[in-house]
């Protein structure tokens, strides 16, 4: 599966915030959107994702493989989503926020589908716990956890990484771009902060609206 | 430090609604659990009919309110609608029951409104036979209890909702759980309303409390073979009888018992079923969408009762000959008005009660923020609570022991004294959280400039909390404007309020008299919402 964005643009009130540009996203490869604040970045992904804030517009076509999804409904479209806060929702346990995005089917087989992604990020046994209960880092696992289960056709990252310590983070990026590559999820990663960069990614700049190759 | 800044600024709060609360918490204690009354209960023939209709309309009408009102908020939070939303919900809140009510029998009544705009449909000459108010069941009951309600559980819903961080929280979860394939109607189920059940729960307890104990309401439009058990009690306790009188405390003892119990019961009930919604919680993803035209539509809906429940009683306050099929009366005249006006000292009565009670609440509760660390909060809120949690009927039989040891009763003063205490209790519970959440540094930075206290308070903190100490006041106003029960025992026949009059009006056969003065119980308060509405307004637009 491939994300594939077709003279892809977002307006603020009719004015243009990002101007139209095209890109491709392989299976299991990583692009990264770099730019400072307020460049639009997280509205871009909001667009893609389909739950742009009101006023806001895009313009041109989201692709999966040969599917255009633009005017599908946000739930319909199966792109995952990860954002700086982690998000878990703070009624439920660990592993009912994992369960929360699985597909229906029988009891026993969610059980233990989601026992073992709580094992492949290290959390073997953290099924009834709070969410408040964990570590900033161990918290932002289980949300892309929760996100993978959900089986997303690609995935956007919203800097996902910023609100981790620094010596907790270069961990924990390796650890989620290795299981996005391993699932052969197209991502797209926006951030501000050069070392998100994976090793050979490929890098888009954003700067006054206007997206180029770095 | 501490102690001494409890000791002045309490001490007024202190002296003129704890100690009073405490007192007929103290008297209602020493009446229920007297075993006098109890043996003449049990014999009671309509005890138990009672009992399962009082029950029965409440927890109806409670369930009924509580899911339009999640519902309707909820597709208001949906369309960005919250702000223009909360004002018509402060005006539906600020109704008073009774005044509802009578508007309501008036309006379904067989030769009401309704039957009129039906007629010819139906082709009806002469009105219908149809059992509107005081049907046996207490369906009539039961809906104007569900409307009024819903307004009610809707405010919360509200108040949860435009919390900003509660507001931001949701908009982030509802992308996330969109991006894992929930539609709108599994997001609100499975996410927001187990969010906001806590801040819920409290006003739908409350609720049912009101509901199954209510008195007016059930006198205007509740059954009356057998009546609601409030309504049995109620008899027995404006009786001349001594005997009568600790009957009716049994009743009303027992009514509240068994209200408790229900709730109780409805705890437990979800507790054991933890579990099982926790599994519905998470079974996985669906995309239904909320239905687009229930919420507003609903909405609409409540809005149209309310409306033509006041239309009606403008139209039968101005018509002493209203013949059946036609729509608008033949002839006009404000005959009604003009008596009205002549016999308007519990108009007076209740204005004055209203003005000072809110006023002089607003002063107490300013002198305890003021004046009290916030630590001590938590003793005030947790007696505002018991003061709006327990029926109004035990409550007020309390005062009323404690105005009679005072030798108060049917004094202005013993009126002044019952009223405060719910529009303390109320306007606590509305004011503290802007109160305490005013930024602190404001003050630093007052201080910085040179300014004293008093010119820190009268130029800037109050200034800036113009929107919730207005809104407070006129919270504190309606509640004073619409109190029935406390004010019938405490008056001891010798004075009369408004809510008073009305029910008595509504028991006799002069329609347009009884019309203009649910029109009287209803504009006051719904003026000092509009005034605090115009009150609290910023200065400066937002963009």
């Amino acid at each position: 599966m491939s994300l594939l964005l077709e003279q892809f643009g977002v307006r603020l009130l009719g004015r243009e915030l990002i101007a139209r540009f095209s890109l491709t996203v392989e299976p299991g490869e990583i692009v990264t959107l770099m730019g400072p604040s307020g460049s639009g970045k997280s509205s871009l992904l909001s667009a893609i994702a389909g739950d742009l804030a009101p006023n806001f517009t895009s313009q041109g076509s989201v692709w999966l493989d040969d599917e255009k999804i633009s005017a599908t409904a946000p739930e319909a479209r199966r792109i995952g989503r990860l954002f700086q806060d982690d998000l878990l929702f703070p009624h439920l346990s660990v592993g009912e926020n994992l369960l929360f995005g699985m597909a229906r089917g029988p009891r026993a087989e969610r059980q233990a589908m989601m026992k073992a992604a709580l094992t492949e990020i290290g959390l073997e046994g953290f099924e009834r716990r709070a969410p408040h209960s964990l570590s900033g880092g161990q918290r932002q696992r289980v949300a892309l956890m929760r996100s993978l289960l959900s089986n997303p056709r690609a995935v956007l990252l919203d800097e996902p990484f910023g609100r981790l310590d620094a010596n907790l983070r270069s961990q924990i990026r390796s650890s989620t771009f290795e299981l996005l590559k391993r699932r052969r999820t197209p991502t797209l990663l926006v951030t501000h902060d050069a070392a998100d960069v994976p090793e050979g990614g490929k890098v888009l700049n954003i700067e006054n609206g206007v997206v180029t190759h770095a | 430090m501490a102690y001494s800044r409890l000791r002045f600024g309490a001490l007024p709060l202190l002296m003129l609604f704890a100690l009073p609360l405490l007192a007929a918490l103290f008297f209602m204690l020493a009446d229920v659990t007297s075993r006098a009354g109890w043996h003449g209960l049990w014999q009671h023939p309509q005890l138990w009919g009672g009992l399962a209709l009082s029950l029965g309309t409440a927890a109806a009408a409670t369930l009924i309110a509580f899911f339009l009102g999640v519902l309707i908020g909820a597709s208001v939070f949906e369309r960005g609608l919250l702000a223009r939303l909360s004002r018509s919900v402060a005006a539906m809140l600020a109704v008073p029951h009774l005044a509802f009510a009578i508007g309501l029998s008036f309006l379904v009544m067989p030769s009401g409104l309704l039957a009129r705009l039906l007629a010819p449909l139906m082709g009806w000459a002469s009105p219908p036979g149809w059992i509107t108010t005081h049907d046996p069941y207490g369906v009539a009951l039961t809906i104007a209890l569900a409307c009024k309600e819903t307004g009610f559980v809707l405010f919360n819903v509200l108040a949860a909702l435009s919390r900003p961080e509660t507001a931001l929280a949701f908009r982030q979860q509802k992308a996330v759980a969109q991006s894992l394939g929930h539609g709108s109607l599994s997001i609100w189920l499975r996410l927001f309303v187990p969010q906001l059940w806590p801040s819920l729960r409290w006003p739908v307890a409350i609720t049912f409390i009101y509901a199954a104990t209510v008195v007016d309401m059930a006198l205007v439009l509740g059954p009356t073979q057998p009546p609601t058990l409030a309504l049995v009690a109620w008899s027995d306790l404006n009786s001349a009888s001594v005997g009568d009188n600790a009957r009716g405390t049994a009743a009303a003892t027992l009514l509240a018992l068994a209200a408790a119990l229900v709730l109780a019961l409805a705890r437990l009930a979800l507790h054991l079923m933890r579990q099982n919604l926790h599994s519905w919680i998470t079974r996985g993803p669906s995309q239904r969408a909320l239905p687009s035209w229930l919420g507003l539509a609903k909405w609409r809906g409540l809005e149209v009762i309310f409306v033509a429940v006041v239309l009606c009683l403008i139209i039968l306050s101005l018509a002493p000959l209203w013949p059946f099929p036609d729509l608008l009366p033949l002839q006009w005249n404000g005959a009604a008005w003009g008596e009205a006006f002549d016999h308007a000292s519990p108009l007076w009565l209740s204005l004055a009660l209203a003005l000072a009670t809110s006023l002089s609440a607003l002063v107490l509760l300013l002198l305890w923020f003021e004046g009290v660390d916030e630590l001590h909060d938590k003793l005030m809120l947790a007696l505002s609570m018991v003061a709006l949690a327990l029926p109004a009927l035990l409550l007020a039989l309390g005062q009323y022991k404690l105005l009679l040891r005072l030798d108060l009763t049917g004094t202005v003063a013993g009126l002044y004294m019952v009223h405060l205490m719910p529009v303390v209790a109320y306007m606590f519970i509305v004011l503290r959280g802007p109160y305490r959440d005013y930024d602190a540094r404001f003050a630093s930075a007052a201080a910085a400039l040179g300014r004293g206290r008093w010119q820190h308070l009268s130029r800037i903190k109050w200034p800036l909390l113009k929107a919730p100490l207005a809104s407070s006041l006129a919270v504190g106003f309606a509640v004073s404007f619409g109190q029935y029960v406390p004010a019938q025992l405490a008056a001891a026949g010798r004075l009369t309020t408004l809510p008073m009059e009305s029910v008595t009006l509504s028991a006799g056969a002069n329609r347009p008299l009884t019309a203009a003065f649910a029109l009287l119980l209803m504009l006051p308060p719904l003026l000092a919402f509009l005034a605090a509405g115009l009150a609290g307004r910023n200065r400066w637009r937002a963009a």
